[in-house]
């Protein structure tokens, strides 16, 4: 029973300790938020929990409450950075989501503190989420999310900080975005103002190939037609036309939809890329500048 | 015939059980005289000492003066994050245990308006009645109903005060 009871006190004092950097976060009618103190007088929270650009304030567990402005947004990743003139408020101790494995037991804490227990229950690898954002790691994990927990720690037994819970991610599953991609969020966040990513400017439709196709582009795997065009984007700068089908990006065969802006996005804002495609029954490369995708439109 | 079960928890060895109201009261008022199975197999009938609706709390006296009470713990020393089981008989299913963790603290010092223990751990049908116990075994709570995935006990300190009160009428 010992053991049991030590677990138990274990778990808590992990609450506790995580706790102390654990905010409300007021930035959206009725349901507030939680965020965690990342870094002495900063903020991070799940970005789509922050519906205002002015007015937030955000509240300790003892009670304590401050104004807080809006730093920055990055809504690929669901987050956002809060700054607080609190810098006597003692920051999250970080842990390190790379050794996170299957199994390990993890804490989620919500605004209160509020606490959700569970493992995590799947890892993998650096994936893009849905809204386009660049996650180190796939982190799953099996605790419920109770509202308001968005923008919490994901705590380990130890009480650290090793990524941030948020539903924004997905609509089925339970996932939190490690720390490690947190921190360099803040970090680009911080000194650029916002997380560039590189962009075609292009909507592509998947198309089968057919056999006349495939032998104009040899080793071609799916065909992706441009289906529309940014107005003066990269793409367009560079000459594509709709109806063009890309074949290759670099000279590696497209076997996914998704091939283009995975491969894009990790590029540098101004560097070239060789887009490989067929135009007229005719293969053709085309260099083109990758761009920066401009900000959401809120 | 078997009616709807739920759970109970022996308070006291001379035959005080302690459950939940909307176990052994149906909408129309008092069901009577539940029948009660004790995990030796023991059957009783129990009659109501008290029954308050309001707080979900019913009392039951059986005719029995060496009952393996339960030990009784502090619900108002919870943190958030302590483990907690709760034991009942969810569906039907005899003595089932689910595990969890305590949502968030309760008690005077806690700055929450919540009068109940709020619990991540999964409770079903036939938990009601049951005890959530804290990791040494004692009892901390009355589960009593389910909100928003959480699992909700009346607080052992509630269920005392309803004790005493029953004793000095």
């Amino acid at each position: 029973m010992q053991t049991l009871v030590s677990l138990s006190n274990d778990l808590a004092s992990a609450v506790e300790r995580a706790a102390r950097a654990v905010v409300t976060v007021h930035a959206r009618p009725r349901l507030p938020s939680t965020g965690v103190v990342w870094r002495p007088g900063l903020v991070v929270t799940a970005e789509h929990t922050v519906r205002l650009d002015s007015d937030i304030r955000v509240t300790w567990t003892d009670g304590h409450s401050a104004p807080a402005t809006l730093v920055a947004r990055d809504p690929g990743t669901d987050l956002a950075v809060l700054r607080v003139a609190e810098p006597g408020r003692p920051a999250a101790e970080l842990g390190d989501s790379g050794a996170l494995r299957v199994g390990h037991l993890a804490l989620a804490v919500g605004y209160g503190p509020r606490a959700s227990w569970g493992v995590i229950s799947a890892t993998g690898g650096p994936w893009r989420t849905w809204r386009g954002g660049d996650v180190d790691r796939l982190l799953r994990v099996d605790l419920v999310l109770y509202p308001g927990f968005s923008g919490g720690p994901l705590v380990d037994a130890a009480g650290a900080a090793v990524g941030l819970v948020t539903s924004g991610l997905s609509r089925q599953l339970e996932l939190a975005v490690p720390a490690s991609t947190v921190s360099r969020v803040l970090d680009e966040l911080l000194t650029r103002g916002r997380v560039s990513r590189g962009y075609l400017g292009v909507g592509l439709q998947p198309v089968a190939l057919t056999e006349a196709f495939k032998r104009i582009a040899p080793g071609a795997g799916l065909g992706l037609m441009v289906v529309s065009l940014e107005p003066d984007g990269p793409a367009a700068s560079a000459g594509l036309l709709l109806g063009d089908v890309l074949t290759a990006l670099e000279g590696a065969p497209l076997h996914d939809p998704g091939d283009v802006p995975s491969a894009i996005a990790g590029r540098p804002v101004g560097s070239t890329v060789r887009v490989s495609l067929i135009r007229g029954g005719s293969p053709l490369d085309v260099t083109v500048t990758v761009g920066e995708r401009p900000s959401r439109k809120r | 015939m078997e009616r709807a079960i739920g759970s109970g928890i022996i308070w006291r060895a001379d035959g005080l059980i302690v459950t939940c109201a909307h176990v052994v009261a149906g909408r129309g008022g008092a069901r009577g005289a539940p029948m009660l199975r004790l995990a030796d197999g023991r059957v009783l009938r129990g009659t109501m000492l008290a029954c308050d609706r309001r707080v979900d709390l019913a009392l039951l006296g059986v005719e029995a003066h060496d009952l393996p009470a339960a030990p009784i713990g502090d619900s108002d020393r919870l943190r958030a994050g302590e483990l907690v089981l709760a034991v009942g008989h969810p569906f039907g299913l005899i003595g089932a245990v689910v595990t969890g963790v305590v949502h968030a603290a309760s008690g005077p010092e806690s700055r929450t308006d919540s009068p109940w223990i709020r619990a991540d751990l999964r409770l079903a049908p036939g938990h009601s009645g049951g005890p959530m116990a804290d990791a040494r075994g004692r009892v901390v709570g009355v589960n009593t109903m389910i909100a928003g995935g959480l699992a909700l006990a009346v607080p052992s300190r509630i269920v005392e005060a309803l004790v005493e009160r029953c004793r000095t009428r």
